[in-house]
């Protein structure tokens, strides 16, 4: 075990010296990132609640304005985040068994989906602006004209919105990783980071999972 | 985790096994995830767009679910993390849990002179008894 006892090749600065072991310190991180998760898991609930409490009390509009957005992109754009959360799944595999430009390939494919998924949602976002299917008091959609039309609209906006946001913070953190896998940082010793960028993007994917069939498929 | 000890951290030799198992671990379960998650993405879909009235809620929430179960279990390796890890996520899902019941136990059990004057609540109230979704007219 003697030979064991030095850190095993690691790269410089991995293991923290507060740490007594690297596989203390990787439960340490995984348990951070999953808090962090909870609390992201719940800042989305907020808004899930506020779409029960508004669908309920508006039933027909809702379904009228959820037929009105653009069934195609929203399928689309679930096909590509399911398939970026399984390009990240591979580059954590392909990591863990010491590959590392495979591993880059699958986080460059992650972060072209990802590019891909915002630009679909760029050109919805265009449509509504153009047909005026705006939040709140700027709503002024011809098509769907009943009360609680612009408070969908005003939640389509927030959470697809905030989700976006999400998408983008996970590109950031994605890039990141891509750089460090492309540094030699990630390998069978040690890929916790790549790890933990994954599981922030497979959150996004998550959360769309749910927005998909109830701002698309009402 | 435990196993660290008294001695500090000398100890890093545990993973070393951990890490050769890792070596021959398999793509394939992601593989069958995708497949899964794509097919379960087409029956959304397809139940979606058929308007299934009071079934179509239960249904697509339903199908969410498992997508994400499979997603959390195997994309986010909770089927195989510590205990802790896995608490704090279905904590996160309990709170959910409260949060969205009691939400929505309110608002289902409202009666119309219960809502305020001017309020948005309750304004389709005032349409036809029975009306579902499903019976809607098609545009």
């Amino acid at each position: 075990m003697s030979h064991e006892a030095e850190p095993l090749g690691l790269p410089e600065g991995i293991l923290a010296h507060h740490f007594s072991s690297l596989d203390r310190q990787n439960e340490a991180m995984r348990l951070g990132m999953w808090l962090f998760l909870a609390t992201e898991i719940l800042l989305f609930a907020g808004l899930f609640t506020g779409y029960a409490v508004y669908r309920f009390q508006f039933p027909l509009a809702f379904a009228e304005c959820s037929r009105h957005l653009n069934i195609a992109a929203g399928t689309v754009n679930t096909v590509v985040l399911i398939t970026s959360s399984f390009t990240v799944a591979l580059a954590i595999h392909f990591a863990r068994s010491d590959k590392p430009r495979a591993a880059a390939i699958c986080l460059v494919l992650t972060l072209l989906f990802a590019l891909g998924f915002l630009g679909i949602k760029a050109v919805e976002y265009t449509e509504h602006f153009h047909e005026h299917a705006l939040p709140g008091k700027y709503y002024a959609f011809e098509e769907v004209k009943i009360p609680g039309a612009a408070m969908f609209y005003s939640l389509y906006f927030l959470m697809t919105g905030l989700h976006g946001v999400h998408v983008v913070a996970g590109m950031s953190v994605l890039s990141y990783i891509l750089w460090r896998t492309l540094q030699g940082r990630y390998s069978s010793k040690y890929y916790t980071g790549l790890e933990l960028g994954g599981l922030y993007w497979h959150l996004v994917d998550l959360v769309w999972i749910f927005l998909y069939p109830l701002l698309y498929l009402i | 985790m435990s196993e660290a000890g008294p001695s500090g951290r000398g100890v890093v030799g545990l993973h070393a096994d951990e890490s050769h198992e890792h070596r021959h671990h398999s793509a394939v379960p992601y593989v069958v995830v995708w497949i899964a998650l794509l097919v379960f993405t087409a029956l959304t879909y397809w139940t979606g767009t058929r308007h299934l009235g009071q079934w179509a809620l239960p249904i697509a929430l339903a199908i969410a679910c498992a997508k994400s179960a499979m997603v959390a279990l195997i994309f986010m390796h909770l089927s195989d993390s510590s205990g802790t890890t896995r608490m704090v996520f279905a904590t996160s899902l309990v709170f959910v849990g409260l949060l969205l019941f009691f939400t929505v136990a309110d608002v289902a059990t409202r009666f119309t002179p219960a809502t305020p004057a001017g309020a948005p609540f309750g304004t389709e109230r005032s349409q036809p008894e029975g009306l579902l979704e499903h019976e809607m007219p098609d545009e």
